[in-house]
């Protein structure tokens, strides 16, 4: 920890951080561009100057470049320092266009501050500038090469940081263009980073663009609801309208950068078919008379069958807060039938690791500095997208990153790949525990497994990274005894599993031993449950089987949500509740990080829909349009009749379950906290597919992608446009005893449908099994990501 | 099959996927390999850059990156042969400017341009290490130095034939 | 001149290249052999380091105390790349070696690597240099046959590898580190330092990076002894001689092997003097990129701490000399037009502010200058001399700093008339 002088106060700061890090601790923010803290230092743009006048360098430096040492004595005030800033600016600006009155980064433009810091004021260069023809690189960003200022900044974010390949910088001297060989869709899945890596205009994000003024956008600090890893990231919008995310930082979790994913699937809260009225068997009513009735509804239905007829289906994607006082109503009625996931593998996966995770929690900053990562049947592209970039930064510092999966794994770094069938992964993980190699390898798995388990015992850092959908609650139950049997090394093996949803484990959490949402069907349909009040979940289109039955027979349906949910349609009350960047909450992510969430704006229709683009709108209303709807937390206190704030309820929550304490001193922007203690085990069952196997002479595996398979972002028109057509994967070898070849056109048969796809023939993944993914909207959807069906697949698109 | 020969014979076309796949760092091979493709079809068109990625295993913008950065690597058509005036210092002080105007006049073209029977493309360039024949200039590989009109017109004759 | 003694140049003839059987004749390998035969590796550093040689690249650090850095005795893959780039206007000295006599240059590069125990070495040569490949491809393959390079050397257990690099045309790869990107195959931007190549270089393994004309003296160095180099030198502090490119406008535009430490004076008239009879009135001493010498500098030693003490660089010995109808002006426009094109886009100083100052010549030689534009070129050059990331830059203010210094006359004359006083 090296002590400092910088402009006459001492600053102490950590070893190998450089001298302008070490300013900004004491508050003294130099102008620089082509330093960025995840990026590091190349010293290119030549603008954090300093004048060292004590210490191993002497004269004016770069303070990027100069590591902090003991007894350094520096200047950020000196004259010449100041100079050449200025002159930096004065040459940064030269080819620069000027046109700040037509560009989407101002307000939030670091040339524009750096401008005004570095006291450029008029140019005085009359040469000739050098202009662009600009490149179409896709739905997601847009370029205007002429306001570039050459800081190298989104390349090293796109191929150092994020791995792609087909961005860079060609050219040199001052005619540097950054872009792609040829204009087309940036193709990896993070392009959206180089949005915010770009100091100014040149990369501005192509949905938001011309929408708003950052000084008019309303934003607040939350965390992406598209997957399990509680990414920070800032939402944004105007006029009702959400209109953006971009990356927010969080050292613990995503770092700086967040997925493509996260960043472009917002438009789910202006969906046109969004739910905003609270609405009585169909009919639109106030919000006292909805509560009113359901509240005498659950008294009847209680009274009359008894507290336990009545259940409740939590969410993954709801707040914790609304989840606890769903279990707080459940438990004020007496009913023990609560639930926090329809599909019943992932929620007994979520309370599989949540009764199990404790000290072997790692978090994404522990993945990046691990040596030694393993996957097991996880696929973080489709199942937690930052995973993947987590896995790069490691391997990038020369750690193993092995993937152990059926399917053809693709990740942003080189990885070993060992493909096998979903079946064999206890026999994987039974051999890298005890190095017992299972009689069915061969010997070249054999070579590769042993490979890895020797890794995995030198590392210092060694993690286990598990598939929740893959791996099921008897994976991850191995997935433990694997790391706990593995012998011992610096450091106890670590876990990781990506969880369903960014809730999905505080639902594990207050899941208790809970049967789970299978036999709660079966309870309503032996007649034994009444009523089912359902929090921002929709059993309908993700747990079809048996569910329509299922809702007929009960006498009282209560749905809240705020997508377009099916279960709405048959509710007796449906109330329509605030969207994610609406409402304040906290969300506990899959490796059980308490976050807190702050409201960045109110629900309303769009202006863009009621006012048809025209401000101001030309009808006037006494309440805004399409602001009915309320914080779900919210409305479950109100049917308790409970008078609470988030801040009450924390202080309640934590005393009622000590496992939460700290989240009432969480804020936004907050890193975190673990949540302390673990969840419990569900009653066991005998798990697995109910298959009625006759005509089957396949199996086919059902996984999650990167687009269209979380619900949310699966509203998204941004992320449709680039949703890939479902396709089925198959095996070169499967392909030819089927006689079928790649491309073609193929019908897939299973008990549930019959469904119309492309066959794509992929030599990286297992022989003996097809593979495709759940796409919302498609048949494919009736399928439960992880789950294994029978098939039959025929040539021909004759269904 | 045969756009990849028109861009690099088959033997060599094997003679690089050959030393690509035995060395550590196939990277190494790009100037080469472009240079290569640019002897045979006389400049790199986007297929060259294509092929040269296939054959090194990297992704065309990656080979991009690296032809753009050399100005020997012509990415536009060019003549049958390319020639380079130095216009450098030595040069400059032994009236190579002259002798840029003589050759454009000669040519009828202006720097960048191509002489309509395709044969010459003039271009400038910075010192040739004929320092010491200056003014000088390069066509193909060949340099030619203290330049003057009547030696011009004799070079450019030999070269076209 | 001829009595000067001829080290570099003794097989040299005008127009032809002396290939195995006639270097052998002339008592070629002798210092290989002498090094791999009776000498350790330590023992050449020793002696290299004695002699007092100074790199020939144009940094002029000294070479023995540089391989003193390296970690030669460390097992494991090292580099020697040996710099054949040579872009810099007004020199083409390595050029004259390698088309003259390529087999002392891989004698060098041999005893080089044996002195630093590396097993792979690379010979890095520029695009129009093309005939100087092929020398050296020949002679590579001619040295296998007869034993002086292989997997084992004149049966000493040491074994070498040598690829010839051709590069594309970009000045920006004669700096050590853009070189060793280059040679990998990605963009040739120079690398920051600390990680100096010694530690971490080519492909991220230890490397040094030698100029041709360096390496070509130490078999010399083995043979004739570190006393014999230094006394080659006419000033006390030189040592070795050093291959001197005469341009610009002197009768004689040759390339000469003299002893380091030879006054300005008497190159200039080995050179013949000025063209036609006329008046010298500058000259850059080593290269673009080193400040101008005037009239009052005629009395200099030729050596890097004496033009140091002038103010200016001995840089590459590439002497473009102009005599007293050049406008300097004119001249220091040429050579920022160079530099600004020849920039590789990495730092801003150089990219966009070397732009400028062409721009600024360009107005004052078109006569559209004034004080303003003056006073603003001197903020620049202070602006831009010790801010760049290389050293390119560094030197695009080498001739700026030469003309602000010594002829702000004629610059204020631009400016009074308003066109330029030479083109009358
Ligand atoms: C812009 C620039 C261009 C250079 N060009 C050359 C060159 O063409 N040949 C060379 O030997 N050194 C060149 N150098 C110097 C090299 O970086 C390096 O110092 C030298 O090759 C070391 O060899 P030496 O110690 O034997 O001189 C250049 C340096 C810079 C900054
Ligand atoms: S000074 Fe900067 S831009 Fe110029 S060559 Fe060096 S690194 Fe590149
Ligand atoms: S300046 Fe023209 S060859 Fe050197």
């Amino acid at each position: 920890m090296p002590t400092l002088t910088i402009d006459n106060q001492k600053v102490t700061v950590p070893d190998g951080s450089n001298v302008l890090e070490a300013a900004k601790r004491i508050g003294i923010v130099i102008p620089h561009f082509c330093y960025h803290e995840a990026l590091g230092a190349v010293g290119a743009c030549r603008l954090c100057a300093m004048k060292f006048s004590e210490g191993p360098v002497k004269g004016i430096q770069m303070s990027c470049m100069v590591p902090a040492q003991d007894g350094m004595v520096v200047s950020t005030v000196d004259q010449d320092a100041q100079e050449l800033r200025a002159h930096v600016i004065e040459w940064l600006m030269m080819n620069h266009p000027h046109d700040c009155p037509v560009c989407d980064e101002g307000g939030e433009c670091q040339l524009q501050d750096m401008t005004i810091a570095g006291g450029h004021g008029i140019r005085r260069y009359r040469g000739p500038k050098r202009t662009w023809i600009n490149q179409e690189l896709g739905p997601f960003v847009e370029q205007e090469m002429n306001r570039c200022i050459q800081c190298y900044r989104c390349v090293r974010t796109y191929q150092d940081y994020c791995g792609g390949t087909d961005f860079g910088v060609m050219g040199s001297r001052n005619r540097l263009f950054f872009g792609r060989f040829r204009d087309g869709r940036l193709e990896s899945p993070f392009a959206g980073n180089i949005i915010d890596a770009c100091p100014t205009g040149v990369f501005t994000s192509k949905p938001f663009r011309f929408k708003t003024r950052y000084w008019d956008l309303e934003e607040a600090p939350s965390i992406c609801p598209h997957c399990s890893l509680g990414c920070a990231v800032v939402p944004g919008g105007r006029y009702r309208e959400a209109q953006r995310v971009r990356g927010g930082i969080n050292r613990k979790t995503n770092g700086f950068f967040i997925c493509d994913r996260g960043r472009f699937a917002i438009d789910h809260l202006n969906h046109p078919d969004r739910p905003r009225e609270p609405r009585w068997k169909g009919e639109r009513t106030s919000w006292d008379d909805i509560l009113e009735r359901s509240r005498i509804c659950l008294q009847q239905v209680a009274t009359q069958y008894g507290p336990e007829s009545i259940a409740f289906l939590g969410s993954p994607r709801a707040s914790l807060e609304a989840n606890w006082l769903l279990s707080r109503l459940a438990g004020s009625i007496g009913s023990s039938r609560l639930v926090y996931d329809c599909q019943a593998r992932r929620d007994r996966t979520a309370r599989s690791l949540a009764a199990q995770l404790g000290q072997r929690a790692r978090s994404l900053e522990d993945i990046r500095q691990s040596d030694c990562l393993v996957l097991l049947g996880s696929d973080p592209l489709g199942e937690a997208p930052v995973l993947a970039l987590a896995l790069r930064q490691a391997a990038r510092k020369g750690a193993l990153v092995a993937v152990i999966d059926p399917r053809p794994v693709k990740l942003p770094c080189d990885a070993v790949h060992l493909p096998l069938h979903p079946g064999r992964l206890s026999q994987v993980m039974e051999f890298l525990g005890s190095g017992m190699p299972a009689a069915s390898f061969s010997r070249q798995q054999l070579t590769i497994l042993e490979g890895i388990r020797e890794r995995l015992q030198r590392a210092a850092k060694p993690i286990l990274i598990g598939g929740a959908d893959l791996l099921g609650p008897a994976g991850v139950t191995q997935l433990f005894q694997t790391a706990t049997s593995l012998p011992t090394n610096e450091q106890e093996c670590g876990i990781f599993v990506p969880l369903a949803g960014p809730n999905s484990f505080s639902g594990a959490l207050l899941a208790k031993d809970n049967d789970d949402f299978n036999s709660l069907l079966d309870d309503v349909l032996a007649g034994k449950v009444k009523a089912l009040v359902c929090l921002e979940n929709d059993p309908v289109t993700d747990h079809p089987e048996r569910i329509a039955t299922a809702l007929g027979a009960l006498e009282f349906l209560l749905v809240m949500d705020h997508i377009p949910n099916r279960a709405a349609k048959q509710a007796d009350a449906f109330l329509p509740t605030t969207g994610w960047a609406e409402a304040a909450g906290s969300y506990v992510n899959n490796e059980g990080r308490m976050l807190a969430v702050a409201a960045a704006f109110e629900p309303g229709l769009p202006i863009r829909e009621t006012g048809g683009g025209n401000y101001p709108p030309r009808q006037f209303e006494s309440v805004t349009p399409g602001s009915l709807p309320q914080a779900a937390w919210q409305l479950l206190a109100e049917l308790q009749e409970l008078d609470l704030n988030l801040h009450t309820i924390h202080v309640e929550l934590e005393a009622a379950d000590p496992r939460f304490t700290g989240l009432s001193l969480l804020a936004p922007e907050h890193e975190g906290v673990r949540v302390r203690g673990s969840g419990q085990l569900p009653p066991a069952t005998e798990a697995g597919f109910k298959s009625s196997g006759d005509t089957a002479d396949l199996t086919l595996l059902v996984v999650d992608g990167l687009y269209g398979s979380e619900r949310l972002s699966s509203f998204s028109a941004t992320l449709q446009a680039v949703t890939e057509a479902p396709q089925l994967l198959v095996h070169p070898d499967l392909a030819c005893r089927l006689q079928l070849s790649d491309g073609e056109t193929v019908t897939l048969r299973t008990e549930l449908d019959n469904v119309r796809l492309t066959l794509k023939v992929d030599p990286h993944m297992v022989d003996g099994l097809a593979i495709t993914t759940r796409l919302y909207g498609t048949p494919l959807e009736q399928f439960a990501s992880g789950s294994q069906v029978p098939c039959r697949i025929d040539k021909g698109g004759e269904t | 099959m045969e756009l990849m020969n028109k861009l690099l014979p088959q033997d060599q076309l094997e003679a690089f996927r050959a030393k690509a796949a035995a060395i550590k760092h196939p990277r190494e091979l790009i100037v080469d390999l472009l240079r290569a493709i640019q002897d045979h079809h006389g400049w790199v068109p986007d297929a060259g850059v294509e092929l040269a990625g296939s054959i090194l295993g990297l992704s065309v913008l990656q080979i991009e990156e690296i032809a753009t950065f050399y100005d020997k690597i012509y990415r536009q058509p060019v003549g049958r042969k390319v020639i380079h005036v130095c216009d450098s210092i030595c040069c400059w002080s032994r009236d190579g400017e002259h002798v840029y105007d003589y050759l454009q006049q000669k040519l009828g073209i202006a720097p960048g341009q191509t002489t309509a029977d395709g044969v010459f493309t003039l271009l400038p360039t910075c010192c040739l290490g004929a320092c010491g024949d200056a003014p000088a200039m390069m066509i193909g590989l060949t340099t030619y130095g203290r330049l003057t009109p009547e030696l011009v017109d004799a070079i450019l004759n030999k070269e076209k034939a | 001149m001829a009595d000067y003694p001829q080290i570099l140049f003794k097989n040299r003839r005008p127009g032809e290249t002396v290939f195995f059987d006639e270097f052998r004749k002339n008592g070629g390998y002798r210092g290989l052999e002498r090094a791999l035969k009776s000498m350790t590796p330590a023992e050449v550093r020793e002696t290299v380091k004695a002699s007092g040689l100074r790199g020939r690249g144009g940094a002029g650090f000294s070479t023995g105390l540089k391989w003193s850095f390296f970690p030669a005795d460390q097992p494991g893959t090292k580099y020697l790349v040996v710099n054949g780039d040579e872009m810099e206007p007004g020199t083409y000295k390595d050029k004259q070696l390698l088309l003259a006599d390529p087999h002392q240059v891989l004698e060098g590069v041999i005893v080089s690597a044996y002195a630093l125990q590396v097993p792979e070495a690379y010979i890095f040569i520029r695009y129009a240099y093309e005939e100087c490949s092929r020398n050296l491809e020949r002679a590579i393959e001619e040295a296998k046959q007869a034993g002086y390079l292989g997997p084992d050397i004149l049966g000493s257990g040491y074994g070498l590898q040598v690829h010839v690099h051709r590069s594309a045309g970009r000045y920006i790869l004669g700096e050590e580190t853009s070189q060793l990107n280059g040679i990998e195959g990605v963009r040739a931007n120079p690398r920051s330092k600390p990680p100096f190549p010694a530690v971490k270089g080519l492909f991220g393994k230890p490397t040094t990076v030698n100029n041709i004309e360096t390496v070509a003296n130490v078999p010399h160095i083995l043979t004739g002894g570190s006393e014999w180099f230094k006394d080659l030198a006419v000033n006390p502090e030189g040592s070795g001689t050093k291959l001197f490119g005469l341009s610009g406008h002197l009768e004689r535009t040759e390339c000469f092997e003299l002893p380091v430490g030879i006054p300005l004076r008497e190159v200039l008239e080995i050179g013949g003097g000025m063209r036609g009879g006329k008046g010298f009135k500058a000259c850059l001493p080593g290269g673009a990129s080193t400040p101008y010498l005037t009239a009052a500098h005629l009395d200099v030693a030729l050596d890097f701490d004496p033009l140091a003490a002038v103010g200016s660089r001995f840089g590459t010995a590439g002497v473009t000399a102009f005599d007293s109808d050049t406008c300097m002006v004119g001249a220091t426009l040429n050579l920022m037009k160079f530099f600004a094109r020849e920039s590789c886009g990495w730092c801003t100083p150089c990219r966009d502010g070397l732009v400028m100052v062409r721009w600024l010549l360009e107005e004052i030689e078109a006569g559209r200058g004034s004080r303003e534009l003056i006073a603003m070129l001197r903020d620049q050059h202070k602006n831009i001399a010790g801010r760049s990331f290389c050293a390119l830059a560094e030197g695009a203010m080498g001739p700026l700093e030469g003309l602000l210094n010594h002829f702000e006359d004629e610059l204020e004359d631009h400016v009074k008339k308003g066109y330029c006083p030479f083109k009358g």
